[in-house]
């Protein structure tokens, strides 16, 4: 695990050392009087894959994008790779182009092939060559499985396709994270599996991912630690097996029995 | 920021949609040019480029709003996740994907200008009615085959153009997976 890049990066702080990739501390965020996220601390660790999970409105989508700094939080702190991210004057656009991010209803550019949604990164932030572009954005889709389709655009693409490409575009930045906001959740039943397949092929590279999923099973077999959201708090946290077997909120035992018997009706 | 232009906008919109082309023209030229004594628009075809111009462009800033409306701020999201500060994402995101949502709107606003051009002539601006109107009156001549004349003009100025509009508009629109008409 974490065998990809192990830059030791310095800590500003002086507090957290190496390997921490992305970190936050007593996030909130509050809009108007919805509290969406609240009092949330989490640390992700080079190659960890991290699973939330809860019922819809708990937050989680907010949680993720205020990690990224899509959103920005209300009160709290976060940090990457021991940057704060958080405090005024901070370049963003610099972070958030180590942030990979792939987003539920995948948000392709649609006027874009898959190559030109991939390249685009790559050319206008990272400033790569053309034909360097060209190169990593082929490497991503190969690494997807899409490479045949690079100059379709995603309105010819089905949505498992699309997706896989989203993943491909957040890679081919080499993020140090990639955070995936339900990346399958908007798909068809059918076209779940094939996402789930790239989703673990990165997790067998090692890469450093912070996932919001449903998907019990890959859950189980690919999370280090998975998290538990309700009402933007987190309720109970620990290794998949603690949820599979005994969780000890009474919460995240009715919610994880709700889970498993929807998978079963499937 | 934002909520007081939202405001100047939404008047300039407002107002210039309501006001027939040929009442601004007048009031341009006559009103502001001749009457206030406004220099530039004492020149007839400076007042009535203006007014073609304001008029126009209420139409256009809420074709091109909707359209944005179109794209969401989902795209926009989208770019800022890859890193894209926000000038890049308007431009290297929004702005083609705009262009493509407005084309059917603009293509009938550039017809409409290019007929609304047509009352310049009113205020001595020597256009295609212009002439039309001088050819007649010279030797009192039959005005069939002048008004048909002119009639063919505009159509040779707006039918190529917007017909090519639309056609580029549908075509990228379909790539883009908008069905005609959606939007």
């Amino acid at each position: 695990m974490g065998e990809q890049k192990k830059e030791a990066v310095g800590t500003p702080g002086g507090r957290r050392i190496a390997d921490i990739i992305l970190e936050c501390r007593n996030l909130w965020k509050i809009y108007g009087k919805i509290v969406a996220v609240k009092d949330v601390s989490l640390e992700v660790k080079e190659g960890d894959i991290k699973l939330i999970f809860g019922p819809s409105g708990s937050g989680k989508s907010t949680l993720a994008r205020c990690l990224a700094m899509l959103t920005t939080p209300t009160k709290g702190d976060v940090f990457l790779m021991g940057e704060c991210l958080t405090k005024p004057g901070v370049d963003l656009n610099k972070a958030r182009a180590k942030i990979g991010f792939v987003f539920q209803h995948i948000w392709l550019f649609h006027h874009l092939s898959a190559l030109g949604n991939i390249e685009l990164g790559l050319r206008r932030v990272l400033k790569l060559p053309k034909n360097e572009a060209r190169e990593q954005a082929i490497q991503a889709l190969k690494e997807v499985k899409m490479e045949e389709w690079a100059n379709h655009f995603p309105a010819q693409l089905s949505g498992g396709q699309q997706q896989r490409v989203g993943i491909a575009r957040a890679l081919a930045m080499s993020p140090e994270i990639i955070i995936l906001d339900e990346p399958t959740s908007a798909l068809d039943p059918e076209l779940t599996g094939e996402v789930i397949d790239t989703l673990r092929d990165l997790a067998k590279k090692g890469t450093t991912m912070l996932v919001i999923s449903h998907e019990m099973p890959f859950a189980r077999e690919v999370a280090d630690e998975m998290i538990f959201l309700d009402e933007g708090m987190i309720v109970e946290r620990g290794q998949p097996e603690l949820f599979f077997t005994k969780p000890s909120s009474e919460r995240a035992r009715r919610f994880m029995a709700r889970l498993i018997k929807l998978t079963r009706r499937e | 920021m934002g909520k007081q232009y939202q405001i100047i906008v939404d008047v300039y919109e407002k107002i210039f949609r309501g006001i027939p082309e040929l009442v601004l023209i007048l009031f341009i030229y006559f009103g502001v040019g001749l009457g206030l004594g406004f220099p530039p628009f004492k020149h007839a075809f400076t007042a009535a480029t203006f007014a073609l111009g304001l008029r126009s462009g209420a139409h256009q800033s809420q074709i091109f709003r909707g359209a944005i409306r179109g794209i969401g701020e989902e795209q926009m999201m989208a770019a800022r996740s890859l890193g894209l500060s926000r000038l890049q994402a308007i431009f290297r995101v929004m702005v083609p994907q705009t262009f493509i949502i407005a084309t059917p709107g603009l293509g009938s606003e550039y017809s409409l200008l290019v007929k609304d051009s047509s009352y310049a002539f009113i205020i001595g601006v020597p256009d295609i009615m212009f002439w039309t109107n001088r050819v007649i009156a010279t030797p009192p001549l039959d005005p069939v085959f002048p008004y048909f004349a002119a009639a063919f003009l505009y159509i040779l100025l707006t039918f190529p153009l917007a017909t090519y509009l639309d056609m580029w508009g549908s075509r990228k629109k379909k790539q883009l997976g908008l069905q005609e008409g959606e939007g």
